[in-house]
């Protein structure tokens, strides 16, 4: 018995796998307690299958009777005998059951991650909620009250730590390792960058006098959430990402296209035009200043899209008004 | 549905006073302050002279009566009235007088309401629209019957005016109680006014709009048409004048065809909007100054102003408000959702030296002024389309700041070349100092509005 040949049971949730040496020619595997591999899975029988070598060292798997059957991951229809191919795994009521050779190639080894996400991820905490006081102050018209920056601090720094948290204990359920450093780093990063994105877009909308800006800017906020899911799905684990990369894109694409038409819906319904909502000191204008004639000229094109908007039916409840009145 | 009902029913008897619901529509609130009125007006008015005024009050009362009317109008499906009001008969022939705003559900939506009368002798029966007028508010309508009793117009009250102080009696059929008289006092016109109307110090009540104001003879003064909400016994007449105007129009040519009604409003409201705005610009502007700016006001008399500041509040503000604001109550009547024809500007200079740049912008933008900036008044999409706004940056000249320029506009859906305007200007020069300057213009054409846009706009500047 030169070769080495190892068996590996994953049970339904692939939470642990056993793995025994095998030494014999021969095993049984079921529920029963005189089985060689005790299987404790409701699904298999009391005798499910027995492993077989040949002289030639290969092996096969037979169905005992089982009600369940054996089967091929992978593959359709129940089989009485399955000759094991490497790499093959056969399911047995939920359980999967695979045999390893000795001479199998394993994955090169990881290198321990030297470098803690730990620095990193405080230096950006700290500048989120830096960024979130200067945000505050920026709108400081009235008395400023210590109390509101500290208030205001604490409760953002908890609820970095509680997303950062949750994050964690899906990398622990999935992964293994809660990792709640990198997912701090991660939200850190989203957070920070959104906070920046969202009063870059209020000054460019003031200094290009482009208040349309404002009417789109928030999709910004749904891509940000989108990359810092998708970056958080990362930390878990960096396997199938196109495939999270293509559900994260999906699911953002949706909320953008559902806010649009709710947008677009209300703005029908209540008519709010679209101007400028926050001015900016009139040292950030870039935009040049037209004459007046210009301007006019502008104001006076407007015409022509009310005398159209005249005839289009009023939006919303008036009809429901109109209703009520007659 | 019952609740709608009843509400709907209200509405129209409280916007029978429009004067009152107009300045309740004004973005400021110059109706938190104490208006200025005189408290002895009542006072003189209700001298008690005892038995003879009393006897002259039956007599009117008995005299005028017959020729009283209780206009109703009637929602079509249900035969059940909508809205009330009052009329009088001016003619054997069965001409009568009463506001347009107690026969506007009808004139607008004929296929949805009817119109009939009331007598005091119990009989009923349909009106017929004859003529309108929008900017005094009064309607012609025809009673069919012969040899009616009516009632003749003041002459004095036609040709002139009537000397203030003089005895008048206002009459109709207030909340469907019944046919009153109200006795009051003639107390002139109202003073920098562009619409006339004669100010009545006595109680007139919904459901009174349109009856007739007579003196001590029974004779015609004028009709009643409104009230302020914010005083007491403040009420307003059309002078007799008009209302005779409108009647000899209204015999001499032919009636107006129910179907021809909106045209025949946006014909009127088209040329009052040229009277008025035309006349507006005539009068000229002068400058106001505010710190370093110039803030343009129009010189003409009709507007009201009245001055804010935030100067008392404590804790003491951060940055300093002091604004003005003038406006008209031009208003007109046109729909219990539409009132056209005010006009508006106001400013607000704000100046702070603890603030720093971006918090005095943030500060400005959250002034009322400003956050109205995308708003033209009160939004009815029934009656008015959404708004399109133009925004840029605009300098007029190198002596006058340069202007973050907001220009919102919306149109009429009934009326063809009516629209409401505002444009918001926010000087752009200085960093802990702005002047806010806006003006609203209700039921304008566009050319006009482009023009006195432009005239206030180039009216802000530098003092030096």
């Amino acid at each position: 018995m030169d070769e080495v040949t190892w068996i590996e049971v994953l049970p339904r949730h692939r939470e642990h796998a056993l793995r025994q040496r095998v030494i014999t020619d021969s095993l049984t595997l079921g529920r029963a307690w005189d089985n060689d591999i005790v299987l404790d899975d409701p699904h298999v029988a009391a005798h499910h299958l027995r492993l077989e070598r040949d002289e030639g060292g290969g092996w096969t798997a037979h169905d005992l009777g089982s009600v369940n059957g054996l089967h091929v991951e992978g593959e359709r229809g129940r089989r009485d005998r399955v000759v094991l191919a490497p790499h093959l795994t056969l399911q047995v009521g939920h359980c999967l059951v695979r045999l390893h050779r000795g001479d199998e190639e394993v994955a090169a080894e990881v290198p321990l991650q030297r470098r803690s996400p730990w620095p990193a991820a405080l230096v950006l905490v700290a500048l989120v909620v830096l960024v979130a006081l200067l945000e505050l102050w920026r709108g400081e018209t009235g008395e400023p009250k210590f109390i509101r920056y500290v208030t205001g601090a604490l409760a953002l720094a908890t609820l970095l730590a509680l997303w950062t948290a949750a994050w964690a204990l899906v990398s622990r359920l999935f992964a293994g390792h809660a990792r709640f450093g990198a997912h701090l780093l991660v939200a850190a990063a989203g957070v920070l960058a959104y906070s920046l994105y969202d009063p870059l877009c209020e000054l460019i909308a003031f200094a290009l006098s482009w208040p349309r800006l404002e009417l789109y800017a928030w999709a910004g906020a749904w891509i940000a959430l989108a990359a810092t899911c998708f970056a958080h799905l990362r930390v878990v684990s960096s396997k199938r990402l196109r495939l999270k990369a293509v559900v994260v894109g999906a699911l953002a694409t949706l909320a953008i296209a559902t806010q649009a038409l709710t947008i677009a819906d209300r703005r029908a319904d209540w008519g709010q035009p679209i101007v400028l909502q926050r001015l900016a000191p009139p040292w950030l204008r870039l935009a040049p200043a037209r004459a007046p004639a210009a301007f006019f000229d502008g104001a006076a094109t407007l015409k022509a899209r009310l005398d159209a908007a005249r005839s289009e039916e009023p939006a919303g409840d008036d009809a429901a008004a109109m209703m009520m009145s007659d | 549905m019952d609740r709608a009902i009843r509400r709907r029913l209200l509405v129209p008897l409280l916007c029978a006073f429009q004067i009152g619901i107009a300045s309740a529509q004004q973005e400021p609130a110059p109706r938190l302050q104490p208006q200025p009125q005189p408290p002895t007006q009542a006072a003189a008015a209700a001298t008690p002279a005892d038995a003879p005024v009393s006897a002259a009050a039956e007599r009117v009362y008995a005299q005028v009566r017959p020729s009283l009317l209780q206009i109703r109008t009637l929602v079509a499906a249900a035969g059940r009235q909508s809205s009330i009001g009052s009329g009088f008969l001016v003619g054997a022939d069965g001409l009568a007088v009463t506001n347009y705003h107690v026969v506007s559900q009808y004139a607008l939506e004929p296929k949805t309401y009817r119109l009939e009368f009331k007598r005091p002798d119990g009989g009923e029966g349909a009106l017929e629209l004859l003529a309108i007028d929008i900017a005094n508010d009064l309607a012609v309508v025809r009673v069919d019957g012969k040899d009616l009793p009516h009632l003749a117009f003041d002459p004095r009250a036609v040709d002139g005016e009537l000397p203030r102080g003089e005895r008048a009696y206002a009459m109709g059929n207030p909340l469907d109680l019944g046919f009153t008289i109200v006795e009051g006092t003639w107390n002139g016109l109202v003073e920098r006014s562009y619409n006339e109307r004669v100010h009545f110090t006595g109680a007139i009540n919904p459901g009174m709009s349109g009856g007739p104001a007579v003196d001590t003879t029974g004779r015609v003064v004028g009709v009643n048409v409104a009230k302020r909400l914010d005083g007491e016994l403040v009420s307003f007449l059309v002078p007799a004048r008009k209302a005779a105007a409108l009647v000899e129009h209204a015999r001499s040519g032919p009636p107006i065809g129910i179907d021809a009604v909106r045209e025949e409003i946006d014909r009127q409201l088209l040329e009052w909007q040229a009277g008025f705005y035309g006349a507006l610009v005539a009068k000229g502007w002068r400058s106001t100054t505010f710190g370093p700016y110039l803030a343009p006001e129009s010189e003409a008399p009709w507007f009201n102003c009245w001055a804010q500041t935030n100067a008392e509040k404590t804790p003491k503000p951060r940055a300093q408000i002091d604004g003005s604001t003038c406006s008209t109550s031009s208003a007109l009547f046109v729909a219990e959702d539409i009132q056209s024809g005010s006009a508006q500007f106001s400013h607000a200079y704000v100046r702070s030296s603890e603030l720093n740049a971006f918090q005095f912008a943030t500060f400005v933008s959250q002034l009322p002024i400003y956050r109205s900036a995308g708003t033209t008044g009160a939004w009815q999409r029934k009656r008015l389309t959404r708004p399109e706004c133009e925004e840029r940056f605009v300098a007029a000249s190198p002596t006058a700041p340069a202007l973050h320029a907001i220009w919102c506009a919306r149109a009429y859906r009934d009326f063809a070349d009516l629209y409401d305007v505002a444009l918001t200007l926010v000087t752009q020069d200085r960093d802990h100092e702005a002047l806010v300057s806006r003006l609203v213009v209700q039921g304008i054409a566009y050319d006009n509005a482009l023009a006195l846009g432009r005239r206030f706009l180039e009216g802000v500047a530098w003092t030096k």
